[in-house]
């Protein structure tokens, strides 16, 4: 069942992000230049949503599956680089290059084939990378509110307000007039 | 005035260079699909429901993730056709089984990327947008494409995580490492951006 709910979540987020424009790489590039930023404040409104609605639900009760992804700092930080880099150049991220294979964009498919040499060179080298980069420096699993003592979700409810906010105020197309 | 960031490339070979074909801005590229609704802009709308659906998934089975399924698939192909190097290599034994709710979220990307352009009576769009200046051949445009569908897998497996798993679902969890992995991820990811020479 857990395998069918999958696909669901997956046909919802796929037709989102079709629908918004991050599946085309020039979308991508215009809100790295910062000439458009409708793909970020997207993000930006999904993290909201889902952060204070995620957090609600397990003040409620209900049985979340949360998942908290370890701090190795190095690694971390040194992955979000790399991974920036190869953002800017295709245009596409491991999730909107499939969506972008399902719509029709035949460069989609260089996208993935890059991705998959990626993850079979990193296979290769992970006896070398662990060592270095993944468990020296790791915090393990840990939350912004578990390191400030803060309630998850008044954390939640702040982080939500921050972003609401920011994207309330920015221009979508700074440069030109007035926000649409 | 702007000029509209993605031109054409028809198919992987054409017989013209790229400069001299005419083309007319991708749907999808310069302003998003979707139509603005009662004056709510699209970012908007989509992305309140992204993040129902983002906490509906923690709900049902756990958070929304992408890249794990690259090593997962790679897994199952290597223990098909070479199962002894398969279960020598640490990262595809601890990464596991292929059969997970999040491999068949990611056939739900190629499906909902393709119901979502038809139902929507949208063109097809282009086959490669060209963003950077570099790219004056098809070839170029694969080329680019391939480096960067590697450098993100390579740095989303590094970090743990690309922009679904680490980004949105991780700060939708508030998780302390995808804070440090999105300012990363958008540091180099916009410098990178103003430095290669956009298309003319």
């Amino acid at each position: 069942m857990t395998l069918f709910y999958g696909l669901l979540v997956g046909v919802a987020m796929g037709a989102f992000i079709q629908r918004v424009g991050a599946s085309s790489p020039a979308m991508i590039l215009e809100n790295l230049r910062l000439k458009d930023l409708s793909v970020i404040k997207f993000m930006a409104t999904t993290i909201a949503v889902g952060s204070i609605l995620a957090y609600l639900l397990a003040a409620g009760g209900a049985p979340m599956h949360f998942d908290i992804k370890p701090t190795y700092v190095i690694g971390v930080a040194l992955g979000g680089l790399v991974f920036g880099v190869g953002f800017a150049l295709g245009g596409y991220c491991p999730g909107t290059c499939v969506v972008g294979i399902g719509e029709g964009r035949k460069d989609a498919w260089a996208a993935i084939a890059g991705g998959v040499a990626g993850a079979f060179v990193f296979t290769l080298l992970w006896p070398v990378l662990e060592p270095a980069l993944i468990k020296p420096f790791n915090y393990g699993k840990v939350t912004v509110p578990q390191l400030l003592g803060a309630s998850p979700v008044v954390a939640a409810a702040v982080l939500a307000a921050v972003f609401l906010t920011i994207v309330t105020l920015l221009p979508t197309r700074p440069g030109e007039a007035p926000r649409g | 005035m702007r000029s509209p960031p993605g031109a054409a490339v028809a198919g992987p070979r054409p017989a013209v260079p790229m400069a001299t074909r005419t083309a007319s801005p991708p749907a999808s590229a310069s302003r998003s699909a979707a139509r603005t609704v009662g004056g709510i802009p699209p970012w908007a709308s989509l992305g309140v429901l992204f993040g129902v659906t983002s906490a509906l998934s923690i709900l049902a089975f756990g958070p929304i993730g992408v890249s794990g399924t690259y090593p997962r698939a790679i897994g199952s192909v290597a223990r098909a056709i070479a199962p002894g190097w398969a279960a020598n290599e640490g990262y595809l034994v601890k990464m596991g089984s292929v059969v997970t709710p999040e491999s068949l979220l990611v056939v739900g990307l190629l499906l909902g990327g393709f119901l979502a352009r038809r139902l929507g009576h949208q063109p097809r769009p282009v086959a490669a947008e060209v963003v950077h200046a570099v790219e004056r051949t098809p070839g170029r445009r694969y080329l680019t494409a391939f480096l960067g569908g590697f450098l993100i897998l390579f740095g989303a497996r590094l970090a743990g995580g690309c922009t679904s798993g680490h980004i949105i679902s991780g700060i939708t969890q508030l998780a302390a490492s995808s804070f440090i992995f999105a300012a990363a991820v958008f540091g180099a990811g916009i410098l990178t951006a103003k430095l290669i020479r956009p298309r003319a």
